[in-house]
């Protein structure tokens, strides 16, 4: 025992001692590794919380573990958008298929159809929302109701459409003063419409043909309505229960989940505040984050003082919304809440809006709960039945209607653009959409030509009878299909008469059809890549011509991001490592040679050769562990010191994705700390190495030289 | 009684570049346990070279060396490690202390190379000696904290302190002034009379080598007559 001992012993005493000896020196290297190390623990932990946030964000609001789609498409799936467009895939003809083949793949749970596109969206028209209020007091007056609210409230909302329809023409008025001739003779027929609903006389008029004016304003007069904008709409159309069973970070937020088997759409939360919310409150609501979230002042801060002017110039589209009646009362409300002895209602808006960093939260609450009641929040309601019309397959336009049943949100990325601009769509309404027949109905109609031989339905007649009676909600535009279409409107003859929002559909119907991409839920997500291989094998044993990605690549750019971070740290640390390996190097040697005659001195006193490296290995690793030990020490600290001080905030609703919440909470990874201990070991070995062999070449000759 | 070292017509020639230089030319000599041997011969004399030949930290060019019985042409780079751990002590013109370490630890080295002792026997032998060297109260001390001949006698100390049959010392007292040098040499002459170790050092001091039983004067690489000296008495 005590023969290895002993020289260990003394070994360990001169390498410590001299390290001491060696302040300055010792210092250097540590600094360098302290660093390098800190910012290895620190920048790795941080990547790695990215790198789960954006996995967890990514797998659980859209992706999945897995995805699949046609390997013949031409471009690559990009759940979250391609270079400026949706990617093009080719349809996979029937999912039930892929449903039913890679279910059986083990490890696979849950197998979801999707289909991701773009179309456009009518929002409310402000007109048709007031006329619809005049509708339904014309419908209780005729009924004979006569009592005085309503009379009050009928005079009201016509005082309201009114008003609109003058401002309407007037605007149009002002628009003619610039416009060219062209212009002027396709607006001819409007402008005469809206000068005649903007006459006195129409308004006189009114009552004795209360349904006929109605009818005129409904017809001739709202569409031209300002508010009757189109914006676009981002969904996934795919199983709704399958969808919100597989991913749990999606939630209902307001109303309610489309009732199983039926078509309809959940609008992304995220997408209604940003495009379907009243421009004001949605201003309040950007200054109100600012403040509290970012740090940022209506008086420092110039985007947030810009958000306050354009409310205060911008109260036209509040007014525009109340009728008399809701105005004075709108008027009354801010009186008192303000408090003011204003009488005029923009006035009082001007002051509720011009915000300062001092009032804006009583403002604000003021905003919401006093003045909001009376308006309509969002241009599109639960319970609206909403068209939505997307360029299909053959290039024409489809459009459907379908009935909002509620906004989705995602847990833990409520102000992700990424995520939430995303609504989800029945898949039937989607199909319809996309154009696209499934391989059953091209079947049946390729066997019902043939059996009813020339026996084609008139083509008035197919569609009247592939769209029902009054309560069509599809309103295809196939006309290259439209053979088809008739043909098979005969063969759907139970849904002929039906209304299509009230159909259930079964899980079969919802399955036996097109989609464009599936997403695969594992019940072990550390099996993605060994999972991948089983699907990929089981879809080719089945000829399905499926391609099988993860879902980082899946994600497109957006999942690529987390490797561009872990590439971009791992430089640094390499550039560091290196600079490290080469001072501790040379100080090593520069130390080692001032020596010589110390460690021929031992070796000629009877110290081996392993003796003297050893004790230059021990030295560099013992610098190197103990400051490595130390900046990890200092990156784990600053781990927790960010931690504590709830985390770094997510400045924009890209890193709100890749932080997967409002702030990214870092968390200590024992990999990180284990790779860059491992690093520095590394590091101390090879900058030991060269001088521990100049060591070793130091013979007992050079202890005897004279000193000079 | 054998020799403790016997050198047999040994010869050892450098290179310096293209040119030999030859530094020792023939030289035998035997040493006999506990005699205190005194090298002597001018600069370039060869007196260096054959210390590190016996000393075992260099080979021959031809002849042979042999230290306590063993050729050591013959051994590996280890056991001639081992040998000087063991059976050689060696005193440095420059002292050559480890500066981080106490004076207590540098005696105390060779013998934790060694092993096999108790730290309680260690303690206690190097305080033997360090009281033989007159430095029992310095044992805390650093080598920068003390005058020459105070690390003179420390590095005498560890010398003996692996209890070497033979101790070599190349010009021990070079460094000093001569009051001080002739006091190392009679402190060295102490321990040679207390333990019987053998000692061999070089110089070429006249005052120096008075104080030796014998000196070999060597001059140009080669040996000439082995005298007695009158103060070996
Ligand atoms: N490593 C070496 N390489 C080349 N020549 C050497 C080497 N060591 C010694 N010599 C030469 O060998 C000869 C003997 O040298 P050595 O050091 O043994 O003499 P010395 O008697 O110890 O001299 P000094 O009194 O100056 O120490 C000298 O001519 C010297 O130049
Ligand atoms: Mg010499």
């Amino acid at each position: 025992m005590a023969p290895s001992l002993g020289p260990a012993r003394i070994l360990l005493r001169i390498a410590f001692r001299n390290l001491f000896a060696g302040r300055a020196k010792t210092l250097i290297i540590g600094a360098i590794l302290l660093l390098g190390t800190a910012l290895v623990v620190a920048g790795s932990s941080l990547v790695e919380s990215v790198d789960r946030g954006m996995r967890s964000s990514i797998q659980g609001s859209l992706a999945g573990h897995l995805q699949v789609y046609d390997d013949r498409s031409k471009d690559e799936l990009a759940l979250y958008g391609g270079m400026g467009r949706e990617p093009q895939l080719e349809p996979v003809v029937d999912f039930s298929r892929v449903k039913e083949v890679l279910s059986r793949v083990p490890h696979v749970k849950r197998v979801v159809p999707m289909g991701i596109d773009q179309a456009m969206v009518a929002t409310g028209n402000q007109i048709d929302v007031a006329l619809e209020k005049v509708r339904a007091d014309v419908r209780r007056i005729e009924a004979g109701e006569r009592d005085d609210a309503l009379l009050r409230h009928y005079q009201a909302h016509k005082d309201h459409v009114r008003r609109m329809v003058t401002l309407l023409r007037d605007e149009l008025r002002a628009a003619r003063a610039l416009a060219d001739d062209q212009l002027l003779q396709d607006r001819k027929q409007a402008g005469e419409d809206l000068a005649r609903a903007a006459a006195p006389a129409f308004w006189d008029g009114f009552e004795r043909d209360r349904l006929g004016s109605l009818e005129f304003l409904e017809n001739r007069v709202a569409p031209q309505g300002m508010e009757g904008g189109m914006t676009i709409v981002r969904y996934v159309g795919t199983d709704l229960d399958a969808f919100l069973e597989a991913f749990d970070r999606a939630y209902v937020v307001e109303g309610q989940r489309v009732p199983k088997g039926r078509r309809g759409i959940l609008l992304g939360k995220w997408y209604a505040e940003e495009y379907l919310k009243l421009k004001t409150a949605r201003r309040l609501d950007k200054i109100k984050d600012a403040r509290d979230f970012q740090r940022r002042t209506i008086a420092g801060d110039e985007e947030v003082a810009r958000w306050v002017k354009e409310n205060t110039t911008q109260v036209k589209e509040i007014l525009y919304q109340l009728d008399p009646i809701q105005a004075e009362e709108a008027a009354a409300r801010l009186r008192r809440a303000l408090p003011s002895e204003e009488r005029d209602l923009p006035k009082l808006l001007v002051q509720l809006l011009s915000t300062t960093d001092q009032d804006f939260d009583r403002k604000y609450a003021i905003f919401y709960d006093r003045l909001a009641p009376l308006l309509q929040l969002y241009s599109i309601r639960v319970g609206d039945t909403i068209t939505i019309k997307a360029p299909a397959r053959s290039g024409y336009f489809n459009a459907v209607n379908v009935k909002v049943y509620g906004f989705v949100h995602f847990r833990g990325l409520e102000k992700s653009r990424l995520a939430g601009v995303m609504s989800l769509l029945d898949l039937m309404s989607w199909r319809d959409l996309y154009g696209y027949l499934s391989p059953e109905q091209t079947e049946e109609i390729r066997h019902l030509k043939q059996v009813a031989g020339a026996q084609a339905v008139p083509r008035e007649r197919a569609e009247a009878e592939l769209f029902g009676g009054g309560g069509a909600a599809v309103e295809s535009q196939r006309a290259s299909r439209i053979d088809e279409a008739a043909v098979l409107a005969r063969i759907a003859r139970p849904a002929k008469a039906e209304d299509l929002s009230a159909r259930v559909y079964s899980q079969r119907e919802i399955d036996r059809g097109v989609v464009l991409n599936a997403a695969l839920i594992l019940d072990d997500p550390s099996r993605i890549a060994e999972t991948a291989r089983a699907v990929d094998r089981a879809q080719r044993a089945a000829g399905l011509h499926l391609k099988v990605v993860d879902w980082q690549k899946a994600s497109g750019v957006v999942g690529q991001s987390v490797s561009l971070f872990r590439i971009v740290l791992y430089t640094a640390v390499l550039i560091i490592f290196a600079v490290a390996l080469v001072i501790i190097n040379n100080a090593m040697v520069m130390a080692t040679l001032q020596r010589v005659r110390e460690i021929g001195t031992l070796r000629a006193i009877g110290a081996q050769r392993r003796f003297v490296t050893g004790m230059l290995l021990v030295e560099t690793m013992a610098v190197s562990l103990f400051f490595g030990a130390l900046g990890a020490a200092l990156g784990a600290l600053a781990v927790w010191l960010i931690r504590a001080a709830g985390g770094i905030p997510a400045g924009n609703d890209q890193l709100y994705f890749f932080f997967s919440g409002p702030a990214l909470l870092p968390t200590l990874g024992t990999t990180s700390v284990a790779i860059s201990m491992g690093i520095v070991l590394l590091v101390s070995v090879l900058s030991g190495f060269y001088p521990a062999i100049i060591a070793m070449r130091v013979t007992p000759v050079e202890a005897m030289a004279a000193d000079d | 009684m054998s020799a403790i070292v016997s050198v047999e017509n040994v010869t050892k020639t450098y290179h310096l570049g293209k040119t030999e230089v030859p530094a020792l030319r023939g030289v035998s000599l035997e040493i006999h346990a506990g005699e205190f041997l005194a090298v002597a011969g001018p600069s370039g004399s060869g007196k260096t070279t054959l210390l590190n030949l016996i000393g075992c930290v260099d080979t021959p060019t031809a002849g042979v060396v042999r230290v306590d019985g063993k050729d050591t042409s013959a051994l590996s780079e280890r056991a001639l490690t081992d040998l000087r751990l063991r059976r050689i002590g060696f005193i440095f013109q420059s002292f050559n202390l480890v500066p981080v370490l106490s004076v207590f630890q540098n005696v105390e080295f060779p013998l934790l190379l060694q092993g096999g002792l108790t730290r309680g026997e260690r303690q206690r032998r190097v305080g033997e000696l360090l009281q033989a060297v007159g430095l029992s109260g310095h044992a805390r001390h650093r080598p920068s904290e003390l005058s020459g001949g105070q690390r003179q006698r420390v590095a005498v100390a560890r010398a003996l302190v692996g209890r070497p049959r033979l101790v070599l010392a190349d010009e021990p007292t070079a460094n000093l002034d001569s009051t001080t040098g002739a006091t190392i040499i009679d402190l060295m002459r102490d321990m040679n009379q207390r333990d019987q170790t053998t000692f061999l050092f070089s110089t070429h001091d006249q005052k120096v080598m008075a104080h030796a039983h014998a000196v070999v004067r060597i001059a140009d690489g080669q040996l000439q007559a082995r005298e007695t000296l009158q103060a070996a008495s």
